[in-house]
């Protein structure tokens, strides 16, 4: 690999053991990936952040980086393990709060920005389209290379951090123009009305393309926001999707020669593919904890729920994850008492995927909207899993269970 | 009848390790596919859910999924849970640092249609070799 003077210094140990240790992993990367040099990168959102990901081996990791190195560019911080503020009524274990809150502090301490979510674009992380950056967390990265048209690799929890104390990653993979391109065409030729349709497309498009890069046609309305987030979220679950392209509303695909310059195969995802990934998650009868905000829920989301549960009570346990500026929000705009009120509970900083399993609540099963939460929670949580709509989701919780 | 022949891929992390095969064709997510305590395929319907990696040369075409899979990966090899070494088809970014920073030998670029469970392999990850051997 071609280095700067500045590389080959962080390299040869001249800025700490740490730097020189995060650059030997960098260089490492690059020569497996065959990368030329580096490229300087703008943002970092890490990932590995969640004690109950890092585990002890992690927490040690960083810790041992945090004592002599500090963050060179801006480095957000995935979903922790715990709900910063509120873990204790909650009921988080204490052993596991206090490892998380050590390895909080050990990010902290390098410079990290606490926004503990895993959606930073929706609190002000928001790369530009070319922008080289170095992301973790799947279900972001899926969001800032197609959404937003900047660049990542699918960085681990070691990288990000290398990263973000050099500033650089190798130039490989989604950072070069020919990596960018499609590798399979999937034809939509179902309506797409709901956040249900969109997490459903998406398990589709990674369970079908792995590791490629898909390019969907047949897409009729400029999907929001939220529904990128849920399709990107449960691509990157079912698959290691980073990047897609959405022809007509991505702003790498204005049309479909833009990002295809090979014939591609094309797989359709008619309503026989829709009801097969729709049978893989369809508990049925009594449901007693339902998920909203994996990812993190937006404040439109959190305002949906809010209005649908107004004066009503549920019967079920209801987590809306969201970030801790969108709960701000939320609690200005009237729609925490509500939730509260009516028995909802508001996380911030941690989801189900990535907190500790709050054994003594004792669920069983689990409606979201979300086809990531559906993918992890029966492995994770033993939880038995139905997707549905976010309307859905609060009708089940309101009557305790889901009848089809 | 014993069968041997060998297997030529490229090198991700070096070292040397044997022994008995783990083979899936699904993918893995190290955050959700495995319990990093005990090391056991947890996630409902994979192809080798219940198994165990403990002391085997793990089989898979690449990794998906989480990012916080690298930590993970690594987490479970200091638990000392995990398999011994990695044979890839194509070395996915996520689980490529997580073998670096674990130190846990790494190949990819294998056929692995050519590799079953029950096999026995010597990996030389440094060569990028895999020698596979089979009771038939």
């Amino acid at each position: 690999m071609r280095l700067t003077k500045e590389e080959q210094k962080m390299l040869n140990g001249e800025y700490g053991a740490t730097v020189q240790k995060c650059m030997k992993v960098l260089v490492k990367l690059g020569e497996i990936y065959g990368a030329e040099c580096m490229v300087e990168v703008k943002s970092v959102h890490s990932p590995g952040v969640s004690y109950r990901v890092a585990g002890d081996a992690g927490l040690g990791y960083v810790v041992d980086a945090s004592a002599d190195a500090k963050f060179k560019i801006p480095c957000t911080l995935n979903t922790i393990g715990i709900d910063e503020d509120a873990w204790k009524e909650i009921g988080f274990d204490e052993y596991f709060a206090s490892q998380q809150i050590k390895l909080s502090d050990a990010y902290k301490k390098m410079g990290a920005i606490p926004c503990n979510t895993c959606t930073p674009y929706l609190v002000g992380s928001i790369p530009m389209q070319g922008e080289h950056v170095a992301w973790g967390e799947s279900s972001a990265i899926a969001f800032v290379n197609s959404v937003l048209g900047a660049r990542t690799n699918r960085e681990g929890g070691p990288t990000a951090l290398a990263a973000a104390v050099c500033g650089r990653v190798p130039k490989y993979g989604l950072h070069l123009d020919e990596n960018r391109k499609g590798t399979c065409h999937i034809d939509v030729q179902v309506p797409l009305n709901s956040d249900k349709d969109y997490a459903a497309l998406g398990y589709f498009v990674g369970s079908v393309v792995g590791q490629g890069v898909p390019v969907i046609t047949g897409v009729k309305e400029r999907p929001s926001i939220d529904n990128f987030k849920t399709l990107g979220a449960a691509a990157a679950s079912a698959g290691a999707v980073a990047l897609y392209h959405v022809v007509g509303f991505t702003p790498e695909a204005p049309t479909y020669e833009a990002v295809v310059n090979i014939e591609l195969e094309t797989v359709v995802f008619g309503q026989d593919e829709y009801d097969k990934v729709c049978s893989k998650f369809a508990q049925k009868g009594d449901i007693d904890f339902v998920v909203i905000g994996c990812p993190h829920a937006s404040i439109l989301e959190i305002e949906a729920v809010a209005k649908l549960l107004a004066n009503k009570k549920i019967k079920t346990g209801f987590w809306i994850c969201t970030a801790r500026q969108t709960k701000s929000l939320a609690d200005r705009m009237g729609y925490t008492k509500k939730l509260t009120d009516a028995g909802v509970e508001i996380i911030c900083d941690t989801c189900p995927v990535l907190c500790q399993t709050l054994t003594q609540r004792n669920y069983k099963t689990i409606a979201t909207n979300s086809g990531k939460m559906a993918h992890y929670a029966p492995g994770l949580w033993h939880l038995q899993p139905v997707l549905l709509t976010l309307e859905e989701c609060v009708k089940v919780a309101l009557e305790g269970k889901w009848e089809d | 009848m014993q069968k041997t022949f060998m297997l030529k891929g490229r090198c991700i992390v070096e070292g040397k390790a044997e022994g008995y095969a783990l083979v899936t064709k699904d993918c893995i997510s190290f955050m959700g596919t495995v319990s990093p305590k005990t090391g056991q395929i947890i996630e409902r319907k994979h192809e080798i859910e219940g198994e165990y990696l403990k002391d085997r040369i793990l089989v898979f075409p690449q990794s998906k999924g989480s990012t916080g899979g690298s930590y993970m990966l690594y987490d479970v090899v200091k638990n000392g849970v995990g398999p011994k070494a990695i044979i890839n088809r194509a070395a996915e970014s996520v689980v490529t640092i997580g073998a670096i920073v674990s130190d846990l030998p790494m190949v990819d670029q294998i056929d692995i249609n050519q590799i079953k469970t029950g096999d026995y392999l010597k990996v030389d990850a440094t060569a990028g070799t895999v020698e596979v051997t089979r009771e038939e």
